[in-house]
């Protein structure tokens, strides 16, 4: 179950925080990585919400991901619509396409349901690879920034840009929160820990699940939004299966379950990919070493661990009870 | 009325259900008997809907329930508590029924709403608890509570959905004797406006909660009457109790 507990809090300000300030007071570069770290981070809290919560390990996220760029960059660069229906058709079109893959995979689980997921992701993946009308592998460009000069935003500004990706993230995190902390997701879990009960109990579990699939669709469809907004241009790359296997390490790495772990595992990753590619072309392995790490330190994951230890260290202890004596004492003085 | 028509249930070979009729009325506590394999376990999967029949009909306050799924069967008043226990292990026992009371209301189906907050859901959550003697331990793990316990949670799951049919296998399945008592009391203490079957191997606490006793064998059933006729039956005496004719 999932409880927005003070510890939580305080690692979503820091992490949010952290963000804040290294874009505010960093280079143009700094700002990239910002935006970088807040759209991996905004699909890891999508996939943390299905699989962490509902146990559903989805890896087509990169493809709800895509689906989104690529809806809104249809709609606003070939049919000419204005950025927000743009951006609400793309979000929709995510929503639908997960909701139909949790509603098809919702009678399936473990290595099956990853199975059928990776399947509609590269389904999704070809379809767009192979569209000439959509760019095929060159992708698609000639997309328009939000115009938010109306609230004072100067989107084309590097740390406008960013800040607003932060203020997003910082806004998936609570509609995810809310939505777990709410009867659907109580439930959610339920089914995650013990799916015959529930439906022994009346609820109807292939349907909570499309419908927390396509839930997690809507934040993947936000990660999508703005990476199509922050570079402009959009390729099939997006939709492709190691995108979506890079989420779920994010997830793990940062501790799976835990919602603000994610953030956490994002800003992780990004920052060693770019702070150890300075220094070896070998990066990758050094990543792996830290979530091999990660996962041998009881699949806690970097924060799981610091939450677990923390709790354990505030926890009250119980005073110590004077010890009854044993069953060989209690023969010894039989004895004696 | 629990009306169960020429049931049957068949794995490959292996007929587990025969041509089984009973009728249960509202209110009524049907006790279920019969040795290992006798299909009383099996008999409650095909009454919730986890298996379906393989022929025969079960009909439930007058609707044909036969087609219906688990799901379906539930979302109409029926309730199982299981032979072995089946809780949400990385849970409390408020979260538990915290679960159990939200599938139950509708509350399942709120997206904003903290589950917790609900009045309806805090009130049978403190309801299920006392009931099943579990008020004090509610913000206790399940699996750092004793196993009588856990018995006590299994039935206050079935109970907090507010079911108007209890169907309870072996309750008592494990516990000694304080928690049979107990399990005694609770029995004795639940609305009669709920119908009860209960599979039970503890012939005291079955003779003296049952209104009426159902025994199979070998899927059958071989008799049906009043605790004190079944008592009196040499049938049921040399197939139950093993006695000599």
């Amino acid at each position: 179950m999932f409880y927005q507990t003070h510890l939580r809090s305080i690692a979503l300000i820091l992490a949010l925080g952290f963000l804040a300030i290294y874009a505010s007071f960093g280079s143009y570069f700094a700002r990239e990585i910002v935006v970088e770290i807040t759209i991996l981070a905004i699909l890891a809290i999508s996939l943390d919400f299905c699989a962490g919560f509902g146990g559903m390990v989805s890896l087509c996220h990169g493809a709800i991901m895509g689906i989104a760029a690529y809806v809104f960059t249809i709609m606003g660069v070939k049919l000419g619509w204005p950025s927000l229906p743009s951006a609400t058709l793309g979000l929709l079109a995510a929503v639908l396409f997960s909701g139909m893959v949790g509603w098809v995979t919702a009678r399936t689980s473990g290595i099956f349901f990853i199975m059928a997921t990776l399947a509609f992701g590269q389904m999704a993946y070809t379809f767009f690879f192979k569209s000439r009308w959509l760019g095929g592998d060159d992708g698609m460009g000639g997309i328009s920034r939000f115009d938010l000069s109306w609230l004072g935003l100067d989107l084309n500004d590097a740390l406008v840009f960013a800040l607003l990706g932060v203020g997003v993230l910082f806004l998936v995190y609570v509609v995810a929160s809310i939505l777990l902390r709410s009867g659907f997701g109580r439930v959610l879990c339920g089914i995650h820990s013990n799916e015959n009960r529930m439906q022994a109990m009346g609820v109807n579990t292939a349907k909570h699940k499309a419908l927390a699939m396509a839930c997690s669709g809507f934040m993947a469809g936000m990660a999508g939004i703005i990476a199509a907004q922050h570079t402009l241009y959009i390729s099939p790359e997006l939709l492709i299966w190691t995108v979506s296997g890079e989420v779920l390490l994010v997830v793990i790495l940062g501790g799976i379950g835990t919602l603000v772990g994610p953030v956490i595992g994002a800003i992780i990753l990004i920052m060693m990919k770019h702070e150890l590619s300075n220094y070896t072309d070998y990066w990758h392995m050094i990543v792996g070493v830290v979530l091999i790490l990660a996962v041998l330190a009881g699949g806690r994951g970097v924060y799981g661990q610091i939450e677990v230890w923390l709790e354990a260290f505030f926890k009250p202890q119980a005073p110590k009870e004077p010890k009854e004596p044993t069953e060989s004492k209690e023969k010894e003085q039989d004895l004696a | 009325m629990l009306k169960v028509d020429q049931l049957s249930k068949d794995f490959g070979g292996l007929q587990v259900i025969r041509d089984l009729s009973f009728q249960v009325a509202d209110g009524e506590r049907r006790v279920i008997l019969g040795p290992n394999g006798a299909g009383k376990t099996t008999l409650f999967h095909l009454l919730t809907g986890v298996k379906q029949a393989s022929s025969g009909n079960i009909s439930y306050a007058g609707t044909d329930i036969s087609a219906m799924d688990a799901v379906g069967r539930a979302s109409i008043g029926i309730a199982r508590s299981y032979q072995k226990n089946n809780l949400f292990e990385n849970l409390t026992i408020r979260e538990n029924l915290m679960l159990a009371a939200s599938a139950a209301t509708g509350k399942s189906n709120w997206f904003i709403r903290d589950a917790s907050l609900h009045a309806d859901v805090k009130t049978r959550i403190e309801e299920t608890a006392e009931m099943v003697a579990l008020s004090d331990q509610l913000d206790m793990m399940v699996n750092a509570i004793s196993y009588g316990n856990r018995r006590q949670l299994e039935v206050g799951l079935a109970l907090a959905t507010k079911p108007s049919l209890l169907l309870m296998d072996e309750p008592t399945s494990g516990v000694g004797p304080a928690m049979i008592d107990r399990f005694h009391h609770l029995l004795d203490s639940l609305p009669r406006d709920i119908t009860i079957l209960i599979i039970e191997h503890d012939m005291d606490l079955a003779f003296s909660i049952a209104d009426r006793i159902t025994v199979l064998n070998f899927g059958e059933k071989v008799f049906e009457g009043t605790p004190a006729e079944t008592r009196g039956n040499a049938t049921v005496r040399q197939i139950y109790l093993g006695e000599a004719k």
